[in-house]
């Protein structure tokens, strides 16, 4: 049944070629969505994971970056400095605002670097500094690309002029970019003097940062302290709570629109070879040889359209990047399982119809020539 | 009631050596005022080798006949014995595996999948019956060989002309070795050579592998080859004897219901008074054909 099942399945090529197209095009939907997702948490979580910080210490219940305001006295950092296992301290300044370059505006994630950080600060330079001084500002370099600046040009942070003295890589995403001027400008600016966002820790080494957080959440009153690892973790969940709706309505989408394609060619199918059913029947094949055909021909084709899907959505991360830097996709294996079993049940609604048209066959009618 | 062969109390042995013994069998459709009985009170039995021709106009019952004897319609009444067992009162379950395994099909469309090539299209039938995908083909390439397609193994039914189509349609009837052959107007697709060749094909079959076969058919050219004859009319079986064939359209009449006509001393016998009429526009032309 299997040999038959695939033999009508290459017999009639334009129909397989419509139905795996169709199929892995909506399978595409729901993989490169998810890809984009997958690459867009990535991107949110590119400066906790590469700020070189083993704690984020943040004023109590406040557990990530995005959307977020956090403040605590500055007296917290020599607090925290002496929690046993931290090794060094740096404390930031942290807020998403605009940057104003003269030909555009910006959505960024402004930090105030002290001097002296040793944490928090730009992981890859492309040109210039890593830590601004008064009057200065690192932005990233897809940003500055963008909008034709380079480094001594001026830009506008809360209406203050900045001048850029260094360009960073792999700090914008889909949505912002990170920009960097010093603890002591971003103060002046904000007006929140003994005020710091966020300390960002090092434990020291063969110690868990998972048990120094503990710890310092014990001995330093008013603070939540995550390992780098958790407070990212939180930052992607924000990221995937805010886009869930998003996915699951694509999903939706995607999954309908293969079913129908799905559906429509099954029947198709099936009803095109009724009278060979049909013969089938009258010589003494039994209803469930005659479904596992059709189901067969579904899983088949379902298959072929998600090894197409797959194959596109490879393509399409490797060459999205060359049209658009802030835009990465990754695809997951996770997100593969679910197309992979969306799939299946795809396979299997859509073999519905065909096999109660195969249950109702007359097989008599093959007789004299019949149409079944 | 109408038979050919009337089953006696005391022609026991032969009864028991039928292939195929049928007993009052009838089928009725709707009720009422708007029953109709497509096949009336028939009883039969075929022996093992022989080959019945039932013939009959159309709508005379004999595709419900096949049917039923195909187990692939219920009987209103009467019964159907194979080989001793009877199949007419198997639930419908059990009636697929009694058609895969007692009977085999040939149908006037030949009704090969398209898709698979004459080998796979006897094999597909064997691997239904149970046998494993190797020894299917085996038994299919064995059974083709016998009937000269030994070149058309791998041919898809569009590549075969109508003749190799029906005996590969002949050879996917046999793979499963039943005791019965059924025909549905084998010969309807085929030209006179062909047709031949299939007649006298199935009749080797049955007297070489004393397989029962059946065929129902309006061909008259291949009465020849079958052992008896039946006419088949109005759900009943009538007596060969009493039917003639109109002169001018060809068509087999019964005797008392046929226009006759004196000529010659000879009697003529037509459907219509039709076809009597057009005979006399011009007896000359349909004397001489």
């Amino acid at each position: 049944m299997l040999y038959l099942a695939f033999r009508n399945l290459f017999r009639h090529k334009i129909r397989l070629l419509i139905a795996v197209g169709g199929i892995s095009l909506a399978l595409v939907l729901i993989l490169a969505l998810d890809a984009i997702v997958t690459g867009i948490e990535d991107q949110f979580t590119t400066y906790i994971d590469n700020s070189g910080a083993d704690i984020f210490v943040a004023q109590e219940g406040i557990r990530n970056l995005h959307m977020v305001s956090s403040a605590l006295p500055d007296s917290i950092v020599a607090q925290v400095k002496k929690v046993p296992g931290v090794e060094a301290v740096t404390p930031i300044l942290y807020i998403s605002t605009t940057l104003d370059t003269g030909k555009d505006s910006h959505l960024v994630y402004l930090i105030g670097l002290p001097p002296t950080a040793t944490a928090g600060k730009p992981w890859r330079i492309a040109e210039g500094v890593a830590i601004p001084e008064a009057g200065q500002i690192v932005v990233d370099s897809d940003m500055a690309k963008r909008d034709n600046l380079k480094l001594g040009d001026t830009i506008k942070v809360f209406g203050q002029p900045f001048k850029i003295v260094g360009l960073s890589e792999k700090t914008a995403n889909l949505l912002n970019a990170i920009a960097f001027i010093s603890f002591a400008d971003f103060a002046q600016l904000r007006g929140s003097t003994n005020t710091v966002s966020f300390v960002l820790t090092t434990v020291k080494s063969g110690q868990s940062a998972q048990t120094v957080a503990g710890q310092i959440e014990q001995q330093v009153p008013g603070v939540t302290a995550l390992a780098r690892s958790d407070f990212a973790g939180q930052e992607r969940k924000v990221v995937i709570d805010m886009s869930a709706d998003i996915i699951n309505i694509m999903n939706l989408v995607g999954f309908l629109i293969g079913l129908t394609v799905m559906a429509l060619t099954i029947y198709t199918a099936t009803i095109s070879l009724r009278t060979e059913y049909g013969l089938l029947k009258s010589v003494g094949a039994h209803n469930s040889h005659l479904y596992r055909v059709v189901l067969y021909q579904a899983t088949a084709n379902t298959l072929l359209g998600l090894a197409l899907a797959l194959l596109i959505t490879f393509l399409l991360v490797l060459v999205v990047p060359f049209f658009s830097s802030r835009l990465t996709l990754e695809i997951t294996f996770v997100s593969v399982l679910k197309v992979g079993l969306l799939s299946l049940v795809i396979a299997a609604i859509s073999a519905v119809l065909p096999i109660r048209q195969i249950a109702k066959l007359d097989p008599a009618k093959v007789f004299s020539g019949g149409k079944v | 009631m109408t038979t050919d062969t009337p089953i006696k109390a005391t022609d026991k042995q032969n009864l028991n050596s039928a292939t195929l013994v049928v007993e009052n069998l009838s089928k009725r459709y709707g009720a009422g005022t708007t029953e109709v009985i497509a096949v009336r009170d028939i009883s039969l039995n075929v022996e093992p080798g022989e080959v019945v021709l039932i013939m009959g106009p159309s709508g005379s019952g004999k595709s419900t006949l096949l049917l039923m004897l195909g187990a692939l319609l219920k009987p209103s009444s009467g019964s159907i014995q194979l080989n001793g067992k009877t199949i007419s009162n198997l639930s419908e379950k059990k009636l697929p595996d009694i058609r895969l395994h007692k009977f085999g099909f040939v149908f006037q469309d030949f009704n090969l999948l398209s898709s698979l090539t004459a080998l796979d299209n006897v094999a597909l039938v064997a691997e239904l019956a149970g046998l494993k995908h190797q020894e299917a083909r085996q038994q299919a390439v064995t059974l083709l060989t016998k009937l000269g397609l030994e070149k058309r193994l791998d041919f898809l039914p569009e590549k075969l002309s109508g003749g190799e189509k029906q005996r590969v349609a002949v050879a996917r009837a046999l793979v499963n070795n039943p005791a019965l052959i059924l025909a549905d107007e084998p010969t309807a697709n085929l030209d006179s050579k062909n047709g031949h060749e299939i007649m006298r094909l199935l009749r080797d079959i049955a007297k070489e592998q004393k397989r029962s076969v059946i065929i129902v058919s309006h061909d008259q050219r291949i009465k020849d080859v079958a052992d008896r004859v039946l006419w088949l009319e109005d759900g009943e079986f009538k007596e060969i004897a009493q039917m003639f064939t109109d002169p001018v359209c060809g068509m087999v009449v019964e005797q008392a219901k046929a226009v006759l006509l004196e000529r010659n001393g000879k009697t003529l016998y037509f459907c219509s008074r039709g076809c009597l009429n057009e005979f006399n526009t011009d007896p000359a032309s349909f004397s001489q054909s």
